[in-house]
């Protein structure tokens, strides 16, 4: 559990603060803002209850605080007491903050209410203090009783942070040039305030330059498992080897906050709200309503219209599929296909490091410890880390993490620090995780004779080779480590700093990624600049040719069109006699070859025409959906082939038609179904884009799908 | 229940395998078409006199189709696989109506499970064919006339045009130890070349499993290199034609053998190859790109997820679930553009249009690109979050790509370097730093590859993913205990110290399919399950044991020189008991000061109880501790925890 936060920050708002210097684009109190409104949405972001916010405005035009009586409080006011803020506290806090008319109005004193705010709220309770000052610093400023005040601030344990608008500093690098006497003055006086308490005193500019650097969420990790590392059945050899352990996340990825489904408010009655600009539930200015979801279940049943019948929740049981077979398991059984086993770390045998390879990781890795406070535990595993380690080795063990979870195989590797040791526990495959997918060897070709080449345009030539290894070595990163400390999740942080920007500016565009997301989105320029020679001799030696557009995915190349012996298929179906007439059993051999034997249009168009028939036929004699895989294969069939004959027109023409005839009714009834399944599969008009020689416009491809 | 697979339904966008071009199913669809011949029907004799058997090539054949179905029904559930018999005296196909039945349109074509994903009965009645000789007689009878390879294959093709239409994979496995069918005839070797070419038109790509006669090696230039293609026409684009297949995994020898190369050779094609990402450039420097396709070579196989079945009818039927959206005010049904996507966020929710939500997922177009090389010792092995990706270059984007990716996984290799990639493997997924390592291609002792060469992409963790490690306490271990473990660990290497994955079948994944195969077809309890992960217990207690009793006397030795005379009060590891004897080495010491009675270890004063049926007199920490040293789980109220401790005793 978290501990509890109150945190007050107090924004100067007095009338300078609206004025913009330093050629900057941003007024001081926008600047100052920026700061601000993102340390506020990050505490609203974590939606903890116990994480309370209070603002309080300095200089401001009205005076409204508790100690208001006394005169030396005026001009503060405080816009939100101490608690969790919600988004209506947001809007109301943004129309707020807005600078003054008056210039009136003690820091000092601001700090005090905050003080007051804090005790007030938190009484006696444990809770993180603080108090974050944001001003320019041109205010007025008693510095009467300021001891008193640092050692209430001490005593009652706030951290007091003071961030001023050009204040200089000297280690981050900000010196205000021509500075008023009088800021200076407050400058040193907040300074000597700040850092006499324990506080901390900054410059703005550093602290919102801080903000382009993500904050990564500590969590804290519990044991995944407790029990024993052992070697050999303790059961029943006295020769078994067992040492406490636990077991902890080393790694796991943190997700992006993930978004819930929202149905837009039936009725204008949103666009109203949005407009009145009052009660509107979301930023985005749409009236949004949950959604929730129901389930129904289908079977099939021939008899029925349509084929599939409702069934009640209630006549179901749990079951899996075997092939195509329901198998049924009974509520006593329902573990039966549970394997039963225990928990426990059991190692079965040792590997060489040098012999391992990496990319059988197979998940997040995880550390092995000792057994909490267990000496003697820590001590037997030390002496397993060192000795996996210095044997060059790394154990295998097989993990079942609790009572009756499927066991898996895992690697144990040695991680020895100055003051840190532990195994580094990865799961490795099963049998069933390899998947043998078989590729040619990248060092040879082997020919279709058996016949081993070196030589080869897929092999590179020893220019190439050296063009390679030379770019490769010019382009060694020179940071020691590889730089994961400073890679920060792109989508998770984009996501979340959306979520704050657009709930303090729900008018706004969303903000391009920051810089420090795709840091390592591109090879450092200076790098590029050194290797720049080398990567010229590489391309030149490599000699890679962009494959144009036009081309590709274009017929592949007559030669593989022929067996292995090479023998010339196409002059024996010529021979064929009976190949005039496609024929509808085997449609699409018979009309790839058709058109590959086409000496002229004609024939391309009878084809065509042929095919078009089949198809329709099919449609007219499918009983339901039968058929109408086929009949996708067969449109797809002919449209990549009229793609690479560049004849588009008779595919369009087809289509077109077929669509008419489709929603017409005219191919044996209601056919909407298989229409839907033509649009999913992309079966759409040919194109510009995919064919140059169409007539047909992208927008006029997309039109005839949407059109009824 | 119904939000929960929604979610989920989510997550496996990111892996699973597409192909967004083609109109195809992705789904593979497998018939095998094995040669009944009076030659292949019979049985070789084991050469080796310690594996005796016999093995005619037919039945090897018709068990490996049966070893692959049952295989695919647990790696791809959705995929078919049909029998072909052909060159058997009876003749077998569809009717009329689609039903089969005693066609005479093929003759001596046997369609014996016809191409489906498989059924219960069907996968009976292979292994009935398979394993039964009596069965088998009555079906595996060779013609007398032979039969004519053109109608074989065509018979192959309506059943691939009927059966599996539209599907982005079709193979046909062809099976025979003849390798020229039709001698000289002219007219039919052509009329079987056309009918070859008719399956490469349609997208079935034929792949040959040849078996030598015990006097005749089989060569495939007499016949099927006319009849097989160089490029499968579903993967047109990558080389995919292994010559070293044909040529050197000819199967050959005894049955025993025969089978088992038969059996590697089958497995190493079970799949087809998908891939997971296609054409993705891979930039290695600004301006200097070629292409690769990736490919998932490692993923987690999971149980498939249980569902519904609805028993009102005669046999148990799957029920599909159909997942409507309902707007809560109105309840009306919501179509999928009304759906609007909002984070929460103060009590309210932060809305962004469907635009804004895509444009804040992208981070720009798919590649692969490399920042820079470092040694690949530089990668820590705690730097990972989830399986890699393998890459292969691919020429359809830049003609070249081959032989520049060639010399940079070489010289990867050469040098152990690796590269540090920026990795979008496909439109809008989110971007990951990655390590690009290269990988050598492993060969089997059968001649067949077992890891392709190429690339791997193992994604980082960002510092988000990190977690900071926990307290430990921290006792180093003394040169001498360090030693005394390092005998050890040198009495139990793995063969060749290497983890060879092909050895350990996910037992909870294989008990799974066995239960439920009991379950459809009827069988037996199978009793007892096989777990090939659990450690060889009793070579580790030959080859090691006395190797830990040194180490673990070196263990108190040290830990009384560090620990003094504390520790000697605690320690009773010199006496040792079978049960004992496991806790000395490095036992919960402290704990186990605080519970135990008397000279005896937890195990002993529990075991006590169970004997005087006073089991539930111990304490709660008592029985925790006791359950959780014995890998059982310690959750749940007294009497749960008693029952536990009860139960354990009476199986043991």
């Amino acid at each position: 559990m978290a501990e509890k936060e109150a945190t007050v920050y107090i924004v100067d708002v007095g009338k300078s603060m609206g004025e913009r210097r330093h050629g900057r684009s941003v007024t001081d109190l926008e600047w100052a803002m920026q700061y601000v409104w993102d340390r506020i949405t990050t505490t609203v972001a974590t939606g903890r209850k116990t994480a309370t916010v209070g603002v309080v405005a300095l200089r401001s035009d009205e005076t409204s605080n508790d100690l208001q009586e006394d005169t030396s409080f005026s001009k503060i006011s405080v816009l939100q007491n101490l608690g969790q803020v919600l988004m209506p506290d947001i809007r109301r806090l943004r129309d707020a903050i807005k600078p003054s008319q008056t210039n009136r109005g003690d820091a000092i004193s601001s700090v005090i209410i905050a003080i007051q705010m804090i005790n007030t709220y938190t009484k006696k309770l444990k809770y993180k203090r603080k108090i974050v000052l944001v001003t320019n610093g041109t205010g007025p400023m008693n510095n009467e009783q300021l001891e008193e005040i640092q050692k209430k601030i001490e005593d009652d344990g706030i951290e007091l942070v003071v961030l001023g608008a050009d204040f200089d500093d000297a280690e981050f690098g900000v010196k205000e040039e021509d500075k008023d006497m009088h800021k200076a003055e407050n400058e040193t006086l907040l300074r000597v305030f700040a850092e006499g308490c324990g506080g901390v005193f900054g410059t703005l500019e550093q602290a919102v330059s801080e903000l382009e650097v993500p904050r990564i969420k500590v969590t804290k990790s519990m044991p995944s498992f407790k029990g024993f590392l052992s070697l050999g059945d303790s059961s029943k050899y006295e020769t078994a080897l067992r040492i406490p352990v636990e077991r902890y996340f080393r790694t796991y990825v943190a997700k992006p906050p993930s978004a819930s489904s929202f149905a837009l408010r039936s009725g204008g009655q949103g666009q109203e709200e949005a407009e009145a600009g009052a009660g509107q539930s979301t930023s985005g200015g749409e009236a949004l309503t949950t959604v929730r979801m129901s389930r129904t279940y289908q079977i099939n049943d021939e008899s029925a219209p349509g084929g599939k019948v409702d069934v009640e929740r209630d006549d179901l049981a749990k079951g899996y599929e075997y092939g195509r077979t329901a198998v049924h398991i009974s509520q006593t059984d329902e573990n039966i296909t549970t394997l039963e086993t225990f928990a426990g770390l059991e190692i079965i045998g040792f590997v060489h490091m040098s012999k391992y390879d990496r990319y059988l990781h197979m998940a997040n890795t995880n550390v092995i410890i000792p057994q909490r406070a267990n000496d003697k535990a820590s001590l037997a595993l030390s002496s397993l880390i060192h000795g996996i380690y210095e044997q060059d080795s790394y154990a295998v063990a097989r993990l079942v993490a609790k009572e009756a979870k499927p066991p898996t195989i895992v690697l144990l590797a040695p991680s020895i620090e100055a003051d840190y040791e532990c195994l580094i526990e990865v799961t490795l495959p099963f049998a069933e995780d390899v998947r043998s997918y078989r590729f040619p060897p990248l060092d040879k070709v082997v020919t279709v004779s058996g016949k081993i080449v070196t030589e080869h345009r897929n092999l590179p030539n020893e220019d190439l080779q050296q063009a390679m290894s030379d770019y490769v070595d010019k382009m060694e990163l020179d940071e020691e480590e590889l730089p994961i400390d400073d890679s920060y999740s792109p989508l998770l942080h984009r996501i979340e700093s959306a979520v704050r920007y657009r709930a303090v500016h729900p008018n706004d565009p969303i903000l391009e990624p920051s810089e420090q997301l795709t840091k390592f989105a591109h090879p450092d320029k200076q790098l590029v600049r050194k290797a720049k020679g080398s990567l010229e001799n590489l391309m030149s030696a490599a000699n890679v040719k962009k494959v144009p557009p036009k081309t590709k995915g274009r017929k592949r190349l007559r030669e593989t069109e022929k067996p292995l012996s090479g023998l010339d298929i196409d002059a024996l179906l010529k021979q064929e006699p009976k190949r005039t007439k496609i024929s509808a059993e085997n449609a699409i051999p018979e009309f790839k070859q058709m058109l590959s034997r086409a000496d002229s249009l004609d024939i391309i168009r009878e084809a065509v025409k042929q095919m078009a028939s089949i198809i329709e036929t099919q449609i007219k004699h499918s009983l339901g959906d039968a058929n109408y895989d086929r009949v996708v294969e067969g449109l797809g069939t002919m449209r990549e082939e009229l793609v690479d004959y560049e004849e588009p027109t008779l595919y369009n023409d087809f289509l077109t038609s077929l669509k008419g005839k489709i929603l017409g009714e005219e191919l044996g009834g209601d056919r909407t179904e298989l229409w839907w399944l033509v649009r999913k599969s992309k079966l759409g008009l040919i194109d510009q884009t995919t064919s140059e020689v169409s007539k047909v416009t992208e927008d006029e491809a997309k039109e005839f799908f949407s059109a009824t | 229940m119904a939000d929960e697979g929604y979610t989920r339904d989510d997550e496996n966008i990111e892996e699973e395998e597409v192909d967004e071009t083609s109109f195809r199913a992705v789904k593979d669809a497998v018939l095998f078409a094995i040669d009944v011949s009076s030659s292949m029907l019979k049985p070789r004799l084991s050469e080796d006199p310690k594996k005796p058997g016999q093995e005619s090539p037919t039945s090897a054949a018709l068990k490996c189709a049966y070893h692959l179905m049952q295989q695919r029904i647990i790696s791809n559930p959705h995929d078919m696989i049909g029998v072909l018999l052909y060159g058997t005296e009876s003749s077998k196909f569809y009717d009329e109506d689609g039903e089969r039945g005693g066609d005479i349109s093929y003759p001596h074509c046997h369609l014996f499970t016809d191409l489906d994903i498989p059924s219960s009965e069907e996968v009976k009645e292979l292994r009935a064919l398979a394993e039964d000789a009596e069965e088998a007689r009555k079906v595996l009878v060779p013609s007398k006339e032979r039969v004519s390879m053109a109608n074989v294959l065509f018979c192959a093709n309506q059943i691939f045009t009927s059966k599996a239409p539209n599907f982005l994979s079709r193979r046909l496995f062809i099976v025979t130890d003849d390798d020229n069918p039709h001698g000289d005839s002219k007219s039919l070797r052509s009329a079987a070349t056309v009918r070859a070419r008719d399956l490469y038109d349609l997208g079935v790509n034929i792949e040959l499993f040849p078996i030598s006669r015990p006097d005749h090696e089989f060569d495939t230039s007499k016949f099927y290199d006319d009849i097989i293609y160089k490029t499968s026409p579903s993967d047109g684009e990558a080389p995919a034609y292994l010559q070293p297949d044909t040529n050197t995994s000819t199967a050959k020898g005894d049955g025993i053998s025969l089978l088992n190369s038969l059996l590697s050779s089958i497995n190493s094609r079970s799949v087809p190859r998908r891939s997971l990402f296609s054409n993705v450039p891979l930039e290695i420097g600004p301006n200097f790109k070629i292409s690769v396709n990736g490919y998932l070579l490692l993923k987690r196989q999971e149980p498939a997820r249980s569902c519904y079945v609805w028993l009102g009818g005669e046999t148990p039927q799957i029920v599909k679930g159909i997942t409507t959206q309902m707007a809560d005010d109105t309840a009306q049904t919501v179509e999928k553009t009304e759906i609007r996507k909002a984070y929460k966020f103060g009590g309210e929710q932060v809305a962004f249009t469907p635009e804004e939500l895509h444009a804040l997922r992208n981070f720009g177009d798919p590649v692969i690109r490399i920042i820079g090389f470092k040694p690949l010792s530089s990668l820590p092995i705690w730097a990972n979050v989830k399986h890699p990706s393998f890459i292969y270059p691919s020429e359809e984007d830049y003609v070249g790509s081959t032989r520049v990716f060639s010399a940079l996984q070489q010289k990867l290799l050469k040098d152990q370097k690796m590269a540090l990639v920026w990795f979008i493997p496909r439109k809008n997924a989110a971007p990951v730093v990655a390590a690009m390592i290269a990988g050598e291609e492993k060969i089997d002792e059968n001649g067949v590859q077992k890891v392709p060469p190429g690339m791997w992409i193992i994604p980082l963790p960002f510092a988000d993913d990190v977690r900071q490690n926990p307290e430990s306490t921290m006792n180093v271990s003394p040169d001498a205990l360090t030693d005394a473990m390092r005998e050890i660990i040198g009495q139990l290497q793995l063969p060749k110290g290497v983890y060879e994955p092909l050895k350990y079948p996910n037992p909870a994944l294989q008990w799974h399919y066995r239960i439920l195969q009991a379950l459809a077809l009827d069988e037996d309890h199978p009793g007892e399950p096989e777990d090939k992960t659990k450690p060889k217990y009793r070579q580790i207690d030959k080859r090691a044991g006395d190797y830990v009793l040194a180490w673990s006397e070196q263990l108190d030795a040290a830990f009384d020189k560090m620990f003094g005379g504390t520790a000697a009060t605690k320690s009773t590891l010199v006496k040792r008991g079978p049960k004992d004897s496991a806790d000395s080495a490095g036992g919960p010491s402290a704990k186990r000061v605080k519970t135990e009675g008397g000279a005896g270890g937890v195990d002993e004063e529990v075991k006590r109880c169970y004997e005087k049926g006073t089991v539930s007199k111990l304490t709660l920490p008592v029985l925790k501790e006791f359950l959780t040293a014995h890998g059982r789980s310690a959750a749940g109220k007294k009497a749960d925890l008693v029952d536990r401790v009860e139960q354990f005793f009476e199986t043991n």
